[in-house]
């Protein structure tokens, strides 16, 4: 836990694998609505107050408008389903690295100690700094976008599967053994199910980093992507449209997270 | 298993030297860790040899390394001096004949209650219905009916403990090795559940190491029991009980069982004094060193 703290990453969930209360979620919906609509007011106050200029801060209204104008664009689905490739593409290789990666840190003291520092260094270190290494590598097109999303996210689910492996329950693995359960076996039935809280928690840190990669990747340099739009809505100054990308993107972030936790929650419960 | 099992149950006391006649021998068994304080020396130049259907008490201090030495039987722990054979077949690694019930909490906090039971059926290869069905039979043995398709995190420790124990139960072994199996149950459910594996041990005729703190237990189960002394971890004395069986509470009451554990209980309590003043003086040196 000591290394998680150290990455400003949260604890892993206790692996007491109980959904929380039903009954408990009601107050902490009705705080969350009233914040959200008091957020709300705020703005808009300050939208018709004019204190700050009407563009910077528009009406509700006028971003309520540009997101169903936004969303009824054919044109940017188009753009958001590149992003939304560029992440998945990023996931995928950066996961699967970090995992193999995390499984020969925590399973190996040696590499560990000699490794495993300089991890916890680059971890934290904005990745955007390697860009322009990656463009000189995989080109100005989805290439260095895969390989933002890929770099970013590696670090948390490589440091979180080493974490994980060193905490499962040594006499867990002890009753594998005692059965006489084969390498195949021990790896399925013992370990891959006593880290599933890390490995989750470790894909949802870095499918949110992952995110910000190739998102910042795009403002930086192309010509597609939402991360592209962003920044030509913003060189336009047509700030409405702005705020209607960065509302729809904050919601999809959400839903993706949420749908990771929901894919960790379902694979705790089913026997794997 | 070969022939040995054919030989009758009530041995000589000295049943050390009868090593050939043993299902499970323990032949000069040291154990030494190596701690930041240097060597330890967990278990001692301990030589045992356990008949077919035997039921064995193991008795002594905190420390004494008496999982240390079940984990040696089991397989679980190599780099030790010494031999392990069951039926004359050197142990190198888990043994199939040999099933553990540890200590720790060990049930699998993914699984459900009945998926937990049928584990070693699932390693086995055993087919998904017939599996599970053999788990329901060892759940209801060990009066877990009704929560087959709960997860541990929703049963209380004790219960927890008895899933362990069926789930160990239901691979069958020949013989059984359980450290401290009742020692988080309450009073009632340990006599229970002490005689529920009594009762299937004398039907099975499966050969039982159990790892107790409690004499009176020790007792009541067991055809011998193997006192250890404290750190490091001997061959204290072999206590033979010879008290008739079933042990009732006639028995129970009886002068010759509160012999048995007088003695036993002086044993003890010689090495638990030991350890105390053990482990005072190795604070105290750590005080004037800080
Ligand atoms: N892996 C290990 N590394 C270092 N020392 C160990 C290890 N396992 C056990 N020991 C030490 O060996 C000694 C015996 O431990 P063991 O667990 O066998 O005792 P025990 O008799 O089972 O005690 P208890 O009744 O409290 O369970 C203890 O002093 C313990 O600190
Ligand atoms: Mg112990």
């Amino acid at each position: 836990m000591a290394e998680a703290s150290r990455l400003n990453l949260p604890a892993a969930p206790n692996t007491g694998a109980k959904p929380r209360t039903v009954g408990r979620a009601e107050p902490v919906l009705v705080v969350r609505a009233v914040i959200i609509v008091f957020i709300l007011l705020f703005w808009e106050a300050i939208a018709q107050s004019g204190l700050l200029y009407r563009d910077v801060v528009p009406s509700l209204l006028a971003i309520g408008a540009a997101i169903v104008k936004l969303l009824s664009a054919p044109d940017y689905y188009w753009h958001l389903w590149v992003t939304a490739s560029e992440v998945g593409a990023g996931l995928i290789v950066g996961g699967l690295s970090g995992l193999l990666i995390g499984l020969a840190l925590g399973g190996n003291r040696v590499l560990s100690k000699a490794f495993e520092p300089y991890l916890y260094y680059l971890g934290p270190t904005p990745k955007i700094i390697f860009f322009p290494v990656m463009i000189m590598w995989f080109g100005v097109g989805p290439g260095s976008k895969i390989a933002m999303g890929a770099i970013s996210c590696f670090f948390p689910i490589a440091l979180s599967t080493a974490a994980g492996m060193r905490q499962i329950d040594k006499v867990l693995i002890r009753v594998g053994q005692s059965f006489r359960a084969s390498a195949w076996q021990m790896a399925t039935k013992i370990y891959l199910p006593a880290m599933r809280h890390p490995i989750i928690n470790g894909v949802r840190l870095g499918l949110g980093v992952a995110i910000i990669g190739t998102l910042l990747a795009e403002t930086k340099l192309s010509n597609q992507g939402v991360g592209f739009l962003i920044i030509q809505a913003y060189s336009l100054f047509d700030m409405p449209r702005m705020y209607a990308m960065l509302i729809v993107l904050f919601v999809l972030a959400i839903g993706a997270n949420a749908l990771v936790g929901r894919l960790g929650g379902l694979s705790a419960i089913r026997q794997l | 298993m070969p022939s040995v099992a054919t030989l009758p149950k009530s041995g000589a006391a000295g049943a050390q030297t009868a090593a050939d006649a043993g299902i499970l021998v323990v032949d000069g068994i040291v154990k030494q860790f190596d701690t930041p304080e240097g060597p330890l020396v967990a278990v001692d130049r301990v030589s045992l040899s356990v008949r077919p259907g035997e039921f064995l008490a193991v008795i002594g201090p905190s420390g004494c390394g008496k999982s240390t030495l079940f984990n040696v039987i089991g397989g679980l722990i190599d780099r030790y001096q010494g031999a392990v054979t069951v039926g004359g077949e050197t142990v190198r690694g888990p043994h199939p004949a040999i099933g553990m019930v540890f200590q720790e909490e060990s049930t699998f906090p993914w699984r459900t209650v009945i998926e937990n039971v049928a584990f070693p059926l699932e390693i086995a290869g055993i087919a998904r219905k017939e599996r599970l069905e053999k788990a329901k039979r060892f759940i209801a043995l060990v009066g877990l009916n009704g929560f087959e398709n709960r997860y541990p995190a929703e049963l209380s420790g004790g219960m927890r403990q008895r899933v362990a124990i069926a789930r160990t139960l239901a691979s069958e072994p020949k013989i059984l090795l359980m450290d401290e199996p009742f020692a988080s149950l309450d009073e009632q459910t340990r006599l229970l559940l002490g005689d529920k594996v009594l009762q299937i041990q004398q039907d099975l005729q499966q050969t039982t190491l159990l790892i107790t703190h409690n004499i009176t237990e020790a007792v009541q189960l067991a055809d011998r029991i193997l006192v250890m002394t404290y750190r490091p971890g001997r061959v204290k004395r072999m206590v033979e009980i010879d008290l008739p069986r079933p042990r009732s509470s006639d028995v129970v009451s009886s002068e010759a069982f509160g012999r048995y554990v007088a003695e036993i209980w002086s044993d003890l309590r010689e090495e638990a004094t030991r350890g105390m003043q053990d482990e005072e003086s190795r604070t105290l040196h750590a005080g004037a060193a800080s």
